[in-house]
């Protein structure tokens, strides 16, 4: 525990540091903001081309599928700001050894390397994407109740939780496979998976992206809760699987570190 | 080579290329699980845009693409954008932004040479291996067959290698804006969303709105993907329509290659004027 608290105030510290650092370079938030705002467009007109041809993909309407699209943005942007600067820095630590200046220092590791940086800029995608959601949430008509609300709240932060352990279970094959170099494009590749609702795709890759890698629950979980699909058996079921895949990355965490021995060992 | 005489230069040219080639591939060797992994990154748009026309074609035909048709137009996307793949543009900023451009614009060969013949000793072994992964599937998967006509596909050959160089002249001499800005990628990238539509990434261009797939026909975007797919998978059937589209490629060839020279003499120029 004690550890843990220490932690936190060298992280705070981290953070103050990251943050002056990248008060320097406003000209990137300028241009990361009309990148996602680019991005946002195409994906939209994406789904509206599929919706000039169909008048739902896999049970869902057009909005329905628009409020997924802002709750991918938003974790995307989860991604971008914490996952890809901290954990996805791993593979490179491990390569260059980099890594024993984290394990000899007084802080829990495991934490300290997924939460070390922060892109701050790049929190406007998460705030985009929600606002995203939130505008394809209204055009869809439905009023919403406050259990409704939390319901989604806690499926969101599970969905980043599962999202993390991905990452953490990525990144731990740089032990095992030190050459590798683009561990992060494989999360890149699955991600795009979760664009759509699972139920819009055909039994194969449902089976792949659904139960293989269960990576498209991520988005379709929060929305369905956002779009009143979600059965709430479900939402505690997600709950568990969050709480479980965090267990899990502490694990792979530990097991993956006994394979360190350093550059050269 | 003391007296190189026309033949001895191109002599000379063919063996720095051979070199070049070589010594990329054997780098690409070393890096062969990354690549592997490049390879995953680059088919799973094609397949998720696939499942999805595929259920929505669960009725019937949508727009004359029936499921099969689907699936052999995104089968073909794949392979081609793996023959078409354009990353010179991140080469280029990271050789202008570390002084890695310096040393090569001392070599007596261009550094274009040096991109290309490491995009041809990338590509070819990679598109066979999804050339290789199409064959495996179409015994398995009767939907992604196409008919057996040789000469159409000796046609498609011709039509993805002319792909392949409008696109990599299209990257590269965006690329090279990086002597003016620091955010020439910027403008590939844009490109590339811009693409999604009207190269026919993610819809043949006859599901797009007629008007949107009328202007992309002025552009070079149809012609690095939708036309060799097209060829390929023998939706374009008329003496008219390989016509067209084999012009289009030849006149966009012509036209990014101008821009090339263009970019490439004018931008060797500002870099010396700053760096110098």
């Amino acid at each position: 525990m004690m550890s843990i608290r220490r932690t936190a105030t060298v992280l705070r510290a981290f953070w103050q540091l990251n943050w002056l650092e990248e008060l320097q370079y406003r000209g990137n938030f300028i241009a990361s903001l009309l990148g996602t705002v680019f991005w946002l467009l195409m994906a939209i007109l994406t789904a509206a081309l599929y919706f000039q041809h169909t008048s739902t993909l896999g049970g869902w309407a057009f909005w329905d599928v628009v409020v997924l699209l802002g709750i991918f943005n938003a974790l995307a942007g989860v991604v971008e700001t914490m996952l890809r600067p901290g954990i996805g820095h791993l593979p490179a630590d491990v390569r260059s050894g980099a890594l024993d200046l984290v394990l000899v220092r007084p802080v829990d590791a495991q934490f300290y390397v997924s939460f070390r940086r922060l892109d701050v800029w790049r929190l406007a995608d998460v705030v985009l994407g929600l606002a995203l959601a939130w505008y394809a949430f209204v055009q869809t008509g439905r009023a919403i109740s406050a259990w409704e609300l939390i319901i989604f709240v806690v499926t969101f932060a599970v969905a980043i939780a599962v999202i993390y352990a991905i990452w953490v279970a990525l990144m731990s094959l740089a032990f095992w496979f030190v050459a590798v170099e683009n561990l992060a494009a494989l999360f890149d590749a699955l991600f795009e998976a979760a664009r759509y609702p699972v139920s819009a795709y055909p039994g194969a890759l449902r089976f792949l992206f659904v139960y293989l890698i269960p990576i498209a629950w991520t988005t379709t979980i929060p929305a369905s809760a956002l779009t009143g699909r979600l059965r709430p058996a479900l939402a505690f079921w997600a709950l568990a699987v969050g709480i479980a895949a965090l267990g899990a990355s502490r694990l792979l965490w530990r097991v993956a570190l006994e394979r360190y021995t350093s550059a050269g060992g | 080579m003391i007296r190189a005489g026309a033949r001895g230069a191109v002599a000379v040219f063919r063996d720095q290329y051979a070199e070049l080639m070589r010594s990329a591939f054997l780098i690409d060797l070393q890096y062969r699980a990354s690549i592997a992994i490049w390879l995953i990154w680059g088919i799973t748009e094609p397949i998720i845009s696939l499942g999805i026309w595929w259920t929505i074609a669960a009725a019937g035909a949508v727009g004359g693409y029936s499921r099969e048709a689907f699936a052999q137009y995104f089968f073909g996307v794949a392979l081609v954008n793996q023959a078409t793949l354009s990353w010179d543009a991140w080469n280029i900023d990271r050789w202008i932004r570390e002084g890695e451009m310096n040393y090569r614009l001392t070599r007596p060969i261009a550094p274009i040479h040096e991109a290309i013949a490491d995009n041809i000793a990338y590509k070819g072994p990679t598109a066979t291996i999804i050339l290789t992964a199409w064959i495996v599937a179409s015994v398995f998967w009767p939907a992604v067959r196409i008919p057996f006509e040789p000469g159409r596909w000796a046609l498609a050959i011709v039509a993805i290698v002319l792909a392949a160089a409008i696109r990599f002249l299209n990257g590269y001499a965006t690329g090279l804006l990086a002597f003016w800005t620091t955010r020439a990628t910027a403008l590939v990238e844009l490109q590339f969303g811009i693409s999604l539509f009207l190269s026919g990434r993610i819809a043949p261009l006859s599901l797009l709105p007629p008007r949107v797939a009328h202007v992309a026909g002025y552009l070079w975007f149809p012609y690095v993907l939708s036309f060799p797919v097209q060829v390929l998978t023998g939706t374009v059937t008329t003496t008219a329509q390989y016509v067209r589209g084999f012009a289009g490629q030849l006149i966009w060839l012509a036209i990014w290659l101008m821009l090339y020279l263009l970019v490439w003499t004018r931008g060797r120029r500002h870099y010396g004027a700053v760096g110098g």
